[in-house]
């Protein structure tokens, strides 16, 4: 079976990556020959079968506020902070 | 003898009695992993100062009090880091507790050390470590297998008592086989995943890597139960394994699904799972021919589900709220593209690729929703399956460990590793995997026992019955 097409360097500025031409190269032949085992599905008859979602919720709690982790905590990892605040680059002009 | 040689079974009578102290079984540990930490590498983090001082402090009248346990690099510990063996994750430092981490806390478990694994989970090998591989410990020209590969290689390898793993795809069960340990992976909904960095959380479950079968159940009976931040946890009240040991399978109707024995599999493999189904029947157990029809289409499935599950849950590793971060961005954009493609790894790239692609405009019909029904028919071939059985018996993995560097630039065939685990997670059953034989080279094996949703106490008693009938969990890895 022919392998779906798949550009793989637009599919990959989809999830905000940019790839080496090696990188394009290589993960379109093996995303290619991955995916023709996938099609390997479209032989199965699934008619009326649900499909499987996600369970009912039925044990929410109450949305109640609780303890949380702290500010400071909660910054520790940030990679760059000014006043209690994480700082990114400029997104309005 | 080493305590590090020993059960947490008998070492817990033993610090019970005052014979023995917990600072005596960590530097027993550590004295092992002097001397083969170096050619294993299954430790990504050791605080030895920590470990003992937290010994020192141990309360031996709770249920793991002074037990030392080591833990995947996946799960948040307090203060440590968590480095899910990513770049993208270089200087984090976990701001709190996993539920699983604080349940061993409450346990009285010492904290040992994180271990390797594929990063992000993703693999059958260790070998997508940013850390380093992992060796395993009865051949290090071998891979440990993985996901969990540095808990298994750790616990096999007699270098940690136990480890908590995580198991999506086999990332348990797999690495305990070609390590010769037990793996547990617990019905879906058994353990919070709250502190596990989620993988494809439809499938992910923590469980425990032990040498023996009543460790696994000492360490399921600390960690299961409901907790409110992760709401697919079962509200049943929690449970104590494998208190009373039947020792017994008369009676038990053992499945054997015909699909698990596929040409091309490993003969020695096979012929060993074949002698563990003849040992069940011998004592007593009937022998039950079933099939899992749809058992050939889990390996699409779960590639098309895990991938676009994953592809949604790391798109939280941007660079702006923790991790690292590209230098000197020049926008946003820039930030998160450069963040991103520096930071992870191969595998994990590739994963999030296809499952972009299986959920993107004009591709959700024809790959994600039809993976979710067929999904669906896998989840029904079991309900069928345990309506003539007790459990299902299945090798773990259709060969024992492979070589270093064999697979690594054939992903597709890596994938088929997987073959007889995945399932069970599509499935959300619980599954153990424990010793049952050797290759002719040494290589152990793992034989696989499936059980129907909770049904944990089941595969748990006959794994127990089958282990106290063989001595394959007593036999040590090469020094």
């Amino acid at each position: 079976m022919s392998a779906p097409q798949i550009n793989v360097s637009d599919v990959a500025s989809l999830a905000r990556l940019t790839l080496t031409p090696e990188e394009t190269a290589k993960f379109s032949s093996q995303i290619g020959q991955i995916l023709s085992h996938m099609d390997s599905l479209k032989q199965i008859e699934t008619g009326n079968v649900p499909e499987v979602t996600p369970p009912a919720q039925p044990n929410l709690r109450k949305d109640e506020p609780t303890p949380s982790l702290s500010l400071q905590s909660v910054l520790s990892n940030a990679p760059a902070q000014a006043n209690d605040l994480i700082v990114v680059p400029k997104i309005v002009e | 003898m080493s305590l590090a040689h020993e059960s947490i079974a008998s070492l817990r009578r033993r610090l019970a009695s005052k014979e023995i102290h917990s600072r005596d079984i960590v530097r027993d540990l550590l004295q092992q992993i002097d001397a083969r930490e170096k050619t294993i590498h299954a430790y990504t983090h050791l605080d030895r100062e920590a470990a003992l001082a937290a010994a020192d402090k141990a309360n031996s009248s709770l249920p793991l009090g002074g037990i030392p346990i080591a833990i995947k690099d996946n799960l948040n510990v307090l203060g440590d880091p968590c480095t899910c063996a990513s770049k993208i994750l270089e200087g984090y430092k976990a701001p709190y507790d996993a539920t699983a981490i604080a349940r061993l806390r409450q346990a009285g478990a010492v904290l040992l050390g994180r271990t390797n694994m594929d990063e992000f989970a993703m693999g059958s090998s260790t070998e997508n470590s940013a850390l380093g591989i992992t060796r395993n410990p009865w051949d290090s020209s071998r891979i440990p297998g993985g996901s969990s590969g540095g808990s298994a290689a750790a616990v096999g390898g007699r270098i940690a008592l136990a480890a908590l793993g995580s198991d999506t795809g086999g990332s348990i069960r797999q690495p305990a086989a070609l390590c010769g340990c037990v793996g547990l992976k617990p019905t879906y909904g058994r353990i919070s995943r709250y502190g596990l960095v989620a993988f494809a959380s439809s499938l992910d479950q923590i469980g425990p890597l032990t040498r023996t079968v009543e460790d696994s159940a000492i360490l399921l009976s600390a960690l299961a139960g409901h907790d409110p931040h992760d709401n697919t946890t079962d509200l049943r009240k929690p449970e104590t394994f494998l208190t009373e040991k039947s020792g017994s399978v008369k009676g038990l109707r053992v499945g054997i699904p015909k699909e698990y024995f596929i040409p091309g599999m490993d003969a020695e493999t096979e012929a060993a799972v074949r002698q563990s189904a003849d040992w069940f029947k011998k004592n007593g157990a009937t022998l039950v021919d079933v099939s899992l029809p749809h058992t050939p289409s889990a390996i699409a499935v779960y590639y098309i589900l895990a991938t676009a599950e994953a592809s949604a849950n790391l798109a939280r590793f941007d660079g702006v709220r923790y991790g690292r971060r590209a230098a000197d961005p020049r926008d946003v954009l820039d930030l998160y593209h450069r963040t991103r493609s520096e930071g992870f790894g191969p595998e994990v790239k590739r994963r999030i690729i296809l499952g972009t692609f299986v959920l993107s405009a004009g591709y959700t019909d024809a790959y994600y929703r039809k993976a979710q029904k067929v999904r669906g028919m896998i989840r029904q071939d079991f309900e069928k399956a345990f309506a003539s059985c007790d459990l299902l018996l299945t090798p773990t993995s259709p060969e024992p460990a492979f070589k270093l560097g064999e697979r690594t630039q054939d992903p597709l065939k890596m994938y088929l590793a997987d073959v007889f685990t995945i399932s069970v997670n599509l499935a959300g059953n619980p599954a153990i995997s424990l010793p049952c034989g050797f290759t002719k080279s040494n290589l152990p094996i793992g034989l696989q026992l499936i059980g129907p949703r909770f049904g944990e106490e089941k595969i748990l008693q006959a794994a127990h019955a089958y282990e106290q009938g063989h001595d394959w969990h007593q036999r040590l890895p090469p020094a």
